[in-house]
């Protein structure tokens, strides 16, 4: 029965087609069969060319550096001088690039100051009030953690994450580690010009020793043989020998062998610790009691 | 990762081999209790992908006890695959045959289908006697609680301890058993 229907529809459209001799069009509203095609074939076309190669933030639309510099301040709440914060922000290449464009052209060069004595003197800040802070800690211990957070990647991660490496003035681009260091640590050295060491000081805290957050002490200070640095600490508190006896195993014999080993002064626990074979348990023992030992937990 | 917290990772997903012995014990609970040790779920940090299970290893399956008669009565069945190749193998017949057999199925039939049994049940080392190769008893270091307290035959009672026992009853001395 419907194919009857449809044959009758069919005909009749062709003979109105012979009747009024026009062209039906195909025009209909949805998208047409083109559309996608293209698209994707610009997308391919789009990822073979590569990636755009990064731009800096000030050569884009709407940069006012007045207005990055006084929000920087303001974003991390310290009252900076505009001008020292400036100065912190202008590195040496960016002032010698300057002098020679100048030259070039003919026009008569500005003086600008540059981080350089800043950098010199937040040395000094940023290393003294570190060992201040953890002088409660063993000499070796309190080193590893000065070194460990005035490393170059430690305070370019720290300067990165603060919004700096958009308002430096350098000549190259992207900025690098070192510079992004530098200049975090002339940024310290402009706060402790604009208001106070006290104030400086309290920066350092919240932005560089919160780094900290988080990390085992053995993340950052690894003693190298931990048995014979052991020995020494012990003699120094007058113990002159420990012996290591194994609490646990388990599957010894394979791969995946795992020791608990403790160490005894007189049948006193020092420390304790796991390892995947004897040897590796006794190191683990003698960090757990290095960390007991200094830190008396 | 400190060096502590790399051994502690690594103690926490350690493998523990157990031994437990199946001698007087039914097969079929113990394979309940076997299957929690060998899949990990006895552990916290029990995961389907985690791949915690521990090793088993059973002793004397040869022992086991079968409930009622069973014995007479469980039959296993086989197919060879080839037309003609049905068989049902009563429990004893195939205890004679192969003495871990019954306690292996029974772990396996224990995991219900899941699809990581095939390489759980690799962890399941089944012995028929006492005797294992000395490097798997290295690697032992716990023993699972039997479910069934063995009993005591009597012949292994001391002369002391059967004098000893108080008795509501006893046969009279002229008594001539049979």
């Amino acid at each position: 029965m419907s194919l009857y229907r449809q044959t009758l529809a069919l005909t009749s459209r062709l003979l109105l087609k012979q009747a009024l001799k026009t062209r039906i069009t195909g025009e209909t509203r949805n998208i047409k069969r083109w559309v996608a095609p293209t698209l994707n074939e610009l997308y391919t076309r789009r990822l073979k060319v590569g990636p755009e190669p990064p731009q800096p933030r000030s050569t884009f639309l709407e940069w006012n550096y007045e207005a990055e510099v006084f929000a920087f301040g303001k974003r991390l709440g310290e009252d900076f001088d505009k001008n020292i914060l400036k100065q912190a922000l202008t590195h040496r290449s960016f002032v010698i690039a300057e002098e020679e464009k100048a030259k070039q052209k003919g026009v008569q060069f500005e003086e600008l100051a540059s981080n350089r004595s800043l950098i010199k003197e937040s040395d000094k800040i940023v290393s003294d009030f570190l060992k201040e802070e953890f002088k409660e800690h063993p000499d070796d211990v309190a080193e590893a953690l000065h070194d460990y957070l005035t490393s170059v990647d430690m305070l370019a991660h720290v300067a990165s994450h603060m919004g700096l490496r958009d308002i430096i003035l350098t000549s190259e681009f992207p900025v690098e580690n070192s510079t992004l260091a530098d200049t975090f640590k002339a940024v310290v050295a402009a706060l402790k010009q604009s208001q106070d060491l006290a104030r400086a000081q309290i920066f350092v805290k919240d932005f560089l020793i919160s780094q900290l957050n988080g990390k085992d002490i053995f993340d950052i200070w690894n003693p190298e043989k931990p048995l014979e640095y052991l020995t020494n600490l012990l003699r120094q508190r007058g113990i002159n020998e420990f012996e290591p006896r194994l609490c646990n195993q388990s599957a010894a014999n394979t791969i995946l062998a795992n020791y608990q080993v403790g160490l005894y002064n007189n049948k006193k626990l020092l420390g304790i610790g796991w390892g995947e074979s004897i040897q590796i348990a006794k190191e683990t023992a003698a960090l757990d009691a290095i960390q007991r030992l200094h830190y008396q937990k | 990762m400190s060096a502590l917290k790399r051994v502690q990772q690594w103690a926490t997903f350690a493998r523990i081999w157990h031994v437990y012995d199946a001698a007087w014990q039914n097969p079929f609970h113990s394979a309940k209790l076997l299957k929690k040790y060998l899949m990990g779920l006895h552990k916290p940090i029990y995961h389907p992908l985690n791949d915690c299970g521990d090793h088993v290893i059973v002793i004397n399956t040869g022992d086991i006890a079968l409930p009622e008669d069973e014995w007479k009565k469980r039959a296993y069945f086989h197919h060879t695959g080839y037309p003609g190749g049905a068989s049902w193998t009563v429990a004893w017949e195939l205890h004679d045959k192969d003495p871990t057999m019954i306690l292996k199925k029974a772990v396996y039939s224990s995991m219900d289908g899941n699809l990581q049994r095939r390489y759980t049940m690799e962890r399941l080392h089944l012995f028929p006697d006492g005797k294992v190769p000395a490097d798997l008893m290295k690697n032992v270091s716990n023993q699972i609680q039997q479910i069934r307290p063995v009993p005591k035959r009597l012949d292994h009672y001391s002369e002391q301890e059967r004098k000893e026992f108080p008795k509501l009853i006893d046969y009279p001395k002229d008594y001539i058993l049979r």
